[in-house]
């Protein structure tokens, strides 16, 4: 077994690994991370989480439902750490993983991933507790200085599921069943006309196909159709969109390679929510801005995009479409900060199928060609959501109180 | 944590290990009240003197939290004082731990203290620690009157002219208690609630709200801090989370929304005003945008989605009986001073 199977395996039974080690994996995971682009390229398929905050255990339960490492292809949208009691061993696992598997696994950047907000949020108190020095916050959050600001999935599907279906979003509920499934909206066939059926935690409505999930199994996180032709790539990234920043490319060009500023492009990036507003907002959290679907829709348009995939916001049902499927948030730590009683939920979306994707190009160019009302078609998209893991695996530490509350 | 322990009784704790458990949560309001004051979202020169060990750092929205009921609880203690200010008056804090805002009136605004007698009830373990750090502390003792000063202790009982604590748990308080020898039932008394009144079985907790209504023969008026809202998920797990500690909201289930809470209030005698707004809606209505922007500056709070619900399940809630005025301003607190 190599050193890095073992650091692998002691780090799955959330066993810190020494210290020369961590550096060892650090220094790897530099070599590799600072080749690519600041906008990484993945192809279909790929499962997109967001963010994991410490809570390994709940990391663990995302693994055994949407599969290990390196069967499924993961994209992992940042805040690997911070809040939960494990934000090392769950970013250690992540990195090994990564060097390990680096076609496998793609790490872009959180809010969290920074000095700054380590040490207010509980990663730099993580290391120093179990190392006894903070070494080894140094080595990681000189990796953070490396991890990609986005990743743009290309080559994605139009269809989740059984073909002849031609469903657009599958949603997985907690126990593994299948609680929602629509089909696309295709122009004027009217079959989801219901606007956004699941929206608002109203999970029944549509057509036959949609199956409401039990109320408070998470089930019924919004989604709604999209309409018209799928050809764009879906943008992932840990917060949002920058109004200094109307093409990807734009981000391309960024230097990455420093501490999260505290205001520019970077900063917006990983800070950034998305808003019902018209234009730019200021945000309440006192970095980023608020962007309203106006913002998205011509963000998308211009770039070729189908979908922003983000992270960075809690959402209680685990995801969250919005602006007509343009952005969608997804959640993936449960129970967030063993607190607050929601589910998680992971993106599937799975690759283009033979037949369809030889259409792809000519059906947007003769999109484009009538005029600009028809939308880009959204790739098919599956949620599986989960709930937090049990109690009795996770070993709470005894000491700490399990979270905070006023008394 | 503590080394004693007790014989288990029916299948669960005893009785004292579980008040022992409700006085170890004035610990944690001690620590957050430092913490807060440390960040500088409050100005406390006494938080330091009541904390024991060192310095518990708490989360950014904890601080925020621990600012808007500090700040909403003085709004309307300020505008009690403020009321016909000859009038002498009573303030009386339930379960008061370690609280130190008689302490901080006193220092702030001693043209009051004349006029005002502040009374603090809580079990004799936590009062005892109290006088302890009262007696050492110079800077506390002088905002006592030494002259009329007297203290013990052992017994967990320190009275002045202007300041007592009595050793006592508020569960004896009913109506037709006789607290005569002690407490003035005849003075325009203000009564203050921060997390007390829920740990107590809502019969306890009602038969205190009647006391202070039938008993006392002038204006009366309570402010409540409590947590809300326990049926939706955030507030299941906060209710398991805090069973997990031995901590019971015994109340939460009864009073667990603004309405119901105002309800209290007045089906219990407080029958001339009853309101409660969320710590969110105290957040959002309250607080001067100034101000707003100066707390949002002091550190940088990434649990936005997390303050929303937090703040949504907890609740500053005030009635008042009125026999003379001393509530006049009550029913605009929050309105229009921004």
């Amino acid at each position: 077994m190599s050193d890095l199977d073992h650091a692998i395996s002691l780090l799955r039974s959330c066993k810190p690994i020494p210290e020369p080690a961590v550096r060892e994996l650090c220094y790897k995971a530099r070599e590799l991370l600072i080749e690519e682009s600041n906008v990484q390229l993945v192809d279909a398929p790929v499962t997109i989480c967001g963010d994991i905050h410490g809570q390994f255990h709940d990391l663990m339960e995302l693994f055994r439902v949407g599969g290990d490492v390196p069967e499924t292809n993961y994209l992992f949208m940042g805040d690997f750490v911070d809040r939960g009691f494990y934000s090392l061993e769950s970013f250690l696992l992540l990195l090994s993983l990564k060097v390990r598997y680096p076609d496998r696994i793609t790490l872009i950047r959180g809010n969290h991933e920074s000095r700054q907000i380590t040490t207010v949020y509980g990663f730099y108190d993580e290391c120093l507790r179990k190392y006894g020095s903070a070494n080894v916050w140094r080595y990681c959050c000189e990796v953070f200085d490396y991890l990609a600001l986005g990743a743009l999935v290309v080559g994605a599907g139009s269809f989740v599921g059984d073909e002849n279906e031609e469903c657009e979003v599958e949603v997985v509920g907690v126990g593994g069943d299948v609680v929602t499934r629509l089909k696309r909206r295709d122009d004027g066939a009217g079959l989801m006309n219901a606007a956004n059926p699941l929206q608002e935690g109203s999970a029944g409505g549509g057509d036959g196909g949609t199956v409401g999930g039990p109320p408070g199994s998470g089930a019924s996180g919004s989604s709604g159709g999209t309409k018209g032709v799928n050809n764009g790539a879906v943008l992932c990234v840990h917060g949002g969109l920058s109004p200094l920043v109307d093409s990807v490319d734009k981000i391309r060009l960024l230097d990455r390679k420093q501490e999260v500023p505290h205001e520019g492009a970077m900063c917006d990036l990983l800070w950034s929510d998305p808003d019902e507003i018209d234009g730019w907002g200021l945000s309440p959290r006192g970095a980023g801005f608020l962007f309203g679907a106006d913002i998205v829709k011509h963000f998308n348009h211009l770039n070729n995009l189908t979908l922003i995939a983000r992270a960075h916001q809690l959402v209680m049902e685990g995801f969250k479409e919005m602006f007509d499927s343009s952005i969608v948030t997804v959640w993936s730590a449960p129970n967030y900060c063993y607190r607050c009683g929601n589910v998680a939920a992971i993106l599937e979306l799975g690759e283009e199928r033979n037949g369809s994707g030889a259409g792809i190009q000519w059906s947007a160019a003769a999109g484009r060609g009538q005029g600009s009302g028809v939308a880009r078609r959204g790739p098919g998209r599956r949620y599986r959501v989960f709930e937090a893991a049990p109690q009795d695996s996770r070993g709470m530490p005894a000491k700490k109180p399990v979270a905070d509350y006023f008394l | 944590m503590n080394p004693v322990r007790f014989l288990k009784r029916d299948g669960g704790s005893s009785a004292e290990e579980k008040d022992r458990v409700v006085q170890q949560t004035d610990q944690d309001a001690s620590q957050s009240r430092l913490s807060a004051v440390e960040a500088g979202y409050l100005e406390d020169p006494f938080a330091k003197s009541f904390v024991a060990g060192e310095l518990q750092r708490r989360y950014p929205l904890i601080n925020r939290g621990t600012y808007i009921r500090t700040t909403a609880i003085d709004k309307l203690v300020n505008h009690f004082l403020s009321s016909s200010p000859e009038t002498p008056k009573q303030i009386i804090s339930l379960g008061a731990g370690s609280d130190t805002r008689f302490f901080r009136i006193a220092s702030a605004n001693p043209g009051v203290i004349p006029n005002l007698i502040y009374r603090e009830l809580d079990f004799r373990a936590i009062t005892s620690r109290k006088i302890a750090s009262i007696t050492a502390s110079p800077a506390l003792q002088s905002l006592l009157s030494p002259q009329d000063l007297s203290v013990d202790q052992v017994d967990g009982s320190l009275v002045s002219k202007h300041y007592s604590i009595h050793p006592l748990d508020i569960r004896a308080l009913h109506p037709s208690a006789d607290f005569s020898a002690s407490i003035n039932t005849s003075l325009p008394t203000l009564f203050i609630s921060e997390c007390c009144l829920v740990y107590l079985s809502p019969t306890e907790a009602d038969a205190i709200l009647r006391w202070i209504t039938t008993d006392f023969s002038s204006s009366v008026g309570i402010i409540l801090y409590e947590p809300t809202g326990g049926d939706d998920a955030f507030g299941r797990v906060m209710i398991q989370n805090l069973a997990a500690r031995g901590i019971v909201l015994k109340t939460l289930k009864k009073y667990s929304s603004l309405e119901r809470q105002v309800e209290r209030l007045r089906v219990l005698g407080f029958t001339d005003g009853q309101l409660a707004v969320s710590v969110k809606g105290i957040h959002d209505g309250w607080v001067s945008a100034r101000e707003r922007g100066r707390i949002a500056g002091l550190e940088m709070l990434d649990e936005v989605e997390e303050w929303d619900m937090l703040a949504a399940h907890y609740c500053v809630a005030w009635g008042w009986r009125e026999r003379g005025g001393v509530f006049a301003g009550w029913r605009d607190v929050g309105q229009g001073d921004h």
